[in-house]
């Protein structure tokens, strides 16, 4: 982890970056007897407290609805900061995630807090624009005071072949970014096969991002754990070349704390318990947080709860 | 905040019920001894007392044959359809109590919960499933020729999967119609004897099955009994060398599966991360305690350096521990002897020259266990690259070329099984084609399934157990 | 007087429905009177919608599932035995017979159950071709299927015509008329044996009024037919059906290997072998 500061910014030029994806071999059986038995980890007392409360401080509560509302910005920002109110023993979420239109209003609320305010960008969801425009978006969001930045690959390109188009995209955004955060989000249930992902991922990573993200949450199918263990392993792959320590983020459908879990053990596992902590691991998540605080309540107070006990975000 | 151990998580004992003696399981019921000799079964996890077991004399032997014998009368004029159902509803019996079969295997033996619960028993079951459908299809198994049970078969099983080994000749032998005498392993008894409990459960014919308990000396007085048509014999090499011997000249017959000292070849162009994956399973499962474990890891000259580093970071995230914990990997060797035989082995690969690599890990104070271990820099004269190790030792060689690697992998006594990881189709089968094994893993390892056939070339013995070619194993064709 | 009929419904896609039409027909028994479907056009697509999605789902789980679930459903039979033992009685049986044909359905269901998971091992293999290729034939099933029940009181002979199909992996529309209140009687077990929705849909009425969709359908990739139906539906099916080149066999009189192969289809890998 030594080489993190010095390396973290820095964009890896293209010719190893094609070396490493002309290297992609995955057998998909494999990903998924790998992903089922890591998910048969039994995650219980101290483990499950310590681990519900990782992915609280890893929570990156998302609103991404036309209905948005400077209101709704407001009441989830301020749940960031204090999921439970009446526990002091829990951590703030990482971050929130917002449209460029609303991250002044986030920012205003937690502004003396540890929360990020998060933008996503680059017309997300479906990043169908030109560079020029995705700038402009970006900008936008960073002016508004944005800590970090969420942007979409260009799938358009991805799927047409011209690699070196999705890396110098992300290239552009990240000179804009500059130490500000970037996740760029491959939306992996576009994407398909696990060798897609894994090429994706160092596209991504190589062009500089600090995070990859797997998914917008915009269509259908969202993360899934085994994409996200074949990210993990681009993630490893990356870090053991000496490019540089990068983190995930997981997004999109993961409601519960028992699935949240599951992805902690295939982080801890194939990277690192390193790798647990809101720097390098976060979840994209809407609902998520509410089931994690009742299951912390019930760990401690050893009865169910219901989520009219917490307030809303 | 930057760590996160997993919290124990026990699977309850509480669900067996271990009685404090066992006698036999012959005629349909358990009996006393005749031998009247006892020996003590341990966990090796805890090394604390189980129960005790007897050792079965000439006398038991002989009484369980008789039994047998008598049973066969009843079972060979059951119509195939009957036979059928009496193993569907073992199969039934066991998905029902797998759990606490799952709770015995892993105290008797020391293999880790979550893989009784998860491998051991579902195999099972899906074992005596698999073969009470080929009961009432003999007729179109093999084509025209009259096949004819042996009648009175001897089978004697290993300690390393006991339920298993039960179900792989159990079900064939009786599906088929033949009757049964076995002998599980002396340190392994429990989950046999609770077997034996079923089969009253299910009402299968007295005398059809027959469990008799005890060491070398009651397996073989099995083998040499005069009324014994046909053995079934899973363990060592040695062993299996002495009881063919035995048999020489006699009309009697015979299979034969023994040991094994797998390559897993891994070629440059393999997808790296799920072969890492696929050797740590090759090996460390079940403590190594597999007679087919991909124990010779022949890796390509090219990635040697790069796949060690990722083997040796994955072998760290093993959990070793207490079998019953869900979260231990890798559990309890099983008894002291073969403790000691895996010590004095590494012992001495390390004396020629081997780097030996063990994870860091804590090991419990009592019980037997051994650190998930990794030679790297062995000669192929090393006797850790030739000798069966049988526990969780793996030994790392390298090749340049794919004639190279089947010349290397094919440098041994043994012919069990072998593993191929490449994403070249056509180099796999060319590979494939080459190697002198009876069971090839490519691109996975360790996979098994009742309709698969599993057996050995050379000294690895012979016949073949699962699929459609495990029936042979138990019929002749009549003249 | 009013009799009290018994009203029997449609299996489709794991529901008792009735036909969208309304209609119904009578079968009048020794003690009970029966009302019946009368399967529409209509209804006839429903269910092979609903046998396409089956078709996907019954594959789907691994034969060793799909081989648990039909002996479950011998199972099943044999857990409710005397109440089809009366119901062919009440078909004018007599109790032995009703008990032998009881007793030989369990077989036949455990008989092909324990086939499921080993047909293939039976009627695949490698081809020895001259050269450096790996090439094997193995089958797949064929597809949606549509049988018809032989018109004779028993269970045996209905399962004989569902099952060959259910074995290899085929989803399957049964049809009877005739002998419909046995073959609803068995969706009831059916319903309780785990199949997933659509492998298999149990439907009631007069062939003659849907003879001319089955043949049509392109989605019902084969159709087994016995002997004894009218020549006129023979041609009608025959002349449909060869738009489509759907398969079209009779249905097999015994339980056998043979038995299955009209449901299945052979295909054939090439592989080189090379370094």
């Amino acid at each position: 982890m030594s080489s993190k500061t010095s390396l973290k910014n820095s964009v890896i030029d293209w010719s190893s970056t094609i070396d490493m994806i002309d290297n992609v071999r995955i057998d998909e059986l494999g990903v998924k007897e790998r992903t089922s038995s890591l998910a048969t980890r039994s995650i219980k007392r101290d483990s499950k407290l310590e681990g519900l409360k990782k992915i609280v401080s890893m929570c990156d509560l998302t609103t991404l609805e036309g209905e948005d509302t400077e209101g709704k910005i407001a009441q989830m920002s301020s749940k960031a900061m204090t999921p439970d109110p009446s526990d002091a023993d829990v951590p703030n979420a990482a971050a929130v995630c917002v449209y460029p239109s609303l991250v002044s209003t986030a920012k205003n609320i937690v502004r003396d807090s540890n929360v990020k305010v998060a933008s996503v960008s680059s017309y997300f969801p479906s990043g169908q624009a030109p560079l020029e425009s995705k700038i402009v978006d970006t900008q936008f969001a960073i002016n508004e005071g944005a800590d970090e930045i969420d942007i979409v690959i260009n799938r358009k390109a991805f799927f047409e072949g011209d690699f070196r188009k999705v890396y110098d995209e992300i290239v552009s955004l990240k000179e804009i970014c500059g130490d500000i955060h970037l996740k760029t989000i491959l939306e992996v249930g576009e994407l398909e096969t696990y060798e897609n992902i894994k090429k994706a991922s160092l596209i991504a990573l190589s062009a500089g991002s600090d995070f990859i993200k797997t998914s917008t949450g915009k269509i259908s199918s969202g993360a899934s754990r085994e994409a996200c263990l074949v990210m993990a392993r681009a993630v490893r792959e990356f870090a053991d070349s000496g490019y540089g320590v990068k983190g995930i983020k997981v997004a999109g459908g993961i409601r519960d704390s028992k699935d949240a879990i599951r992805y902690l053990v295939i982080i801890n596992e194939e990277l690192g318990v390193e790798w647990l902590t809101p720097e390098y691991f976060r979840f994209g998540a809407s609902s998520l947080l509410d089931d994690v605080l009742k299951q912390i309540k019930k760990l401690k107070t050893n009865s169910y709860q219901s989520s009219y006990y917490f307030p809303r975000g | 905040m930057n760590n996160w151990e997993y919290s124990e998580s026990i699977e309850s004992e509480k669900i067996v019920n271990i009685e404090k003696k066992y006698g036999n399981f012959i005629d349909g019921k358990f009996v006393t001894p005749k031998s009247k000799q006892y020996i003590d079964t341990i966990s090796p996890s805890t090394e604390k007392i189980l129960s005790s077991i007897s050792i079965g004399n000439q006398q038991d032997v002989d009484y369980a044959v008789a039994s047998a014998k008598e049973g066969l009368k009843k079972w060979s004029k059951t119509n195939p359809s009957e036979r059928a159902k009496y193993l569907f509803k073992l199969a039934r019996l066991i998905q029902e109590r797998s759990r606490e079969f799952a709770v015995l295997e892993s105290l008797d033996g020391g293999k880790p919960i979550k893989e009784s619960r998860d491998f051991d028993l579902p195999q099972v079951a899906q074992n005596f499933f698999y073969y009470a459908g080929w009961a009432d299809k003999l007729d179109i198994a093999w084509g025209n020729e009259q096949y004819k049970p042996y009648g009175v078969v001897g089978q004697i099983i290993p300690w390393n999967f006991p339920l298993l080994m039960l179900s792989w000749k159990v079900a064939p032998a009786l599906a088929t119609g033949n009757t049964v005498v076995l002998k599980p392993a002396e340190t392994t008894p429990l989950t046999a004897l609770l077997f034996a409990e079923l089969c009253e459960e299910v009402g299968l014919p007295d005398g059809v099955f027959n469990l008799v308990t005890g060491d070398g000396s009651t397996g073989s007085h099995l083998v040499n009994h005069k009324d014994i048509k046909k053995i079934a014999f899973t363990g060592s090499t040695g062993v299996g060398k002495y009881i063919q011997k035995s048999l020489a000249g006699k009309d009697v017959g015979l299979t034969l599966e023994l040991g094994g000292k797998a390559a897993n070849i891994v070629y440059s162009d393999a997808a790296l991360d799920e072969a890492v994956e696929g050797v740590v399973n090759g090996i460390f499962f079940n403590q190594g305690h597999v007679c087919c474990a991909g124990s010779r890891l022949l890796v390509q000259e090219d990635i040697e350096e790069k796949f060690i580093k990722k083997l040796e970071k994955r072998m760290q995230t093993l959990n070793v521990g207490n079998p019953l914990d869900k979260n231990t990997d890798v559990g309890a060797i099983n008894s002291k002897d073969q403790l000691d035989k895996i010590e004095k082995l590494v012992n001495e690969g390390v004396a020629d020259g081997g780097d030996l690599f063990q994870i860091e890990c804590e090991l419990p104070k009592n019980g037997f266990w051994f650190k998930p271990s990794l030679f790297t820099s062995v000669q192929a004269n090393y006797k850790i690259a030739t000798e069966e190790i049988f526990g969780p030792v793996l030994t790392t060689l390298t090749f340049r070329t794919p004639e190279e690697a089947v010349e290397i992998a094919n440098n041994t006594e043994y012919g069990l099984s072998a593993g191929i990881w490449t994403e070249k189709g056509s180099k796999i089968l060319w590979t494939a084609d080459r190697l002198e094994a009876g069971v090839i893993w490519a691109n996975t390892f360790n996979k098994f399934d009742p309709a698969s056939p599993f057996g050995g070339y050379k000294e690895s013995g012979f016949g073949r157990e699962g699929g459609r070619h495990g029936l042979l194993s138990y019929l002749k064709v009549s003249s | 007087m009013t009799d009290i009929k018994k009203t029997y419904k449609n299996y489709v896609h794991g529901k008792f429905v009735r036909s969208e039409s309304g209609k119904v027909y009578s079968i009048d028994l020794k003690e009970e009177k029966y009302e019946i479907p009368l399967t529409s056009k209509k209804d006839l697509r429903d269910a092979v919608t609903s046998s396409k999605e089956g078709f996907k789902n019954w594959n789907q789980l691994t034969m060793y599932n799909r081989s648990q679930i039909l002996y479950r459903l011998s199972e099943m039979i044999e857990g409710n035995k005397d109440s089809y033992i009366s119901l062919l009685q009440d078909h004018g049986l007599s109790k032995l017979d009703s008990k032998n044909d009881i007793n030989h359905a369990i077989d036949t269901i455990v008989w092909y159950a324990g086939l499921v998971d080993k047909w293939e091992q039976l009627t695949g293999n490698l081809n020895p071709v001259a050269g450096e290729y790996f090439n094997i034939s193995h089958q797949e099933a064929i597809g949606v299927t549509f049988t018809l029940s032989p018109n004779s009181m028993s269970l045996n002979k209905l399962v004989k015509a569902i099952l060959p199909a259910l074995t290899v992996g085929c989803s399957v529309i049964n049809f009877s008329d005739k002998n419909a209140v046995i073959a609803l009687k068995l969706s009831e077990d059916v319903n309780n044996s785990d199949f997933p929705s659509g492998s298999l849909n149990l439907l009631s009425g007069k062939f003659e009024n849907i003879v001319e969709d089955v043949g049509g359908h392109v989605e019902i990739k084969h159709t087994a037919i016995y002997e004894d139906i009218s020549k006129k539906s023979k041609e009608v099916l025959g002349q449909k059906g060869s738009e489509s080149v759907k398969r079209i066999s009779l249905l097999p009189s015994t339980s056998g290997l043979s038995s299955i192969l009209p449901f299945i289809e052979t295909k054939t890998v090439w592989h080189p072998k090379g370094k």
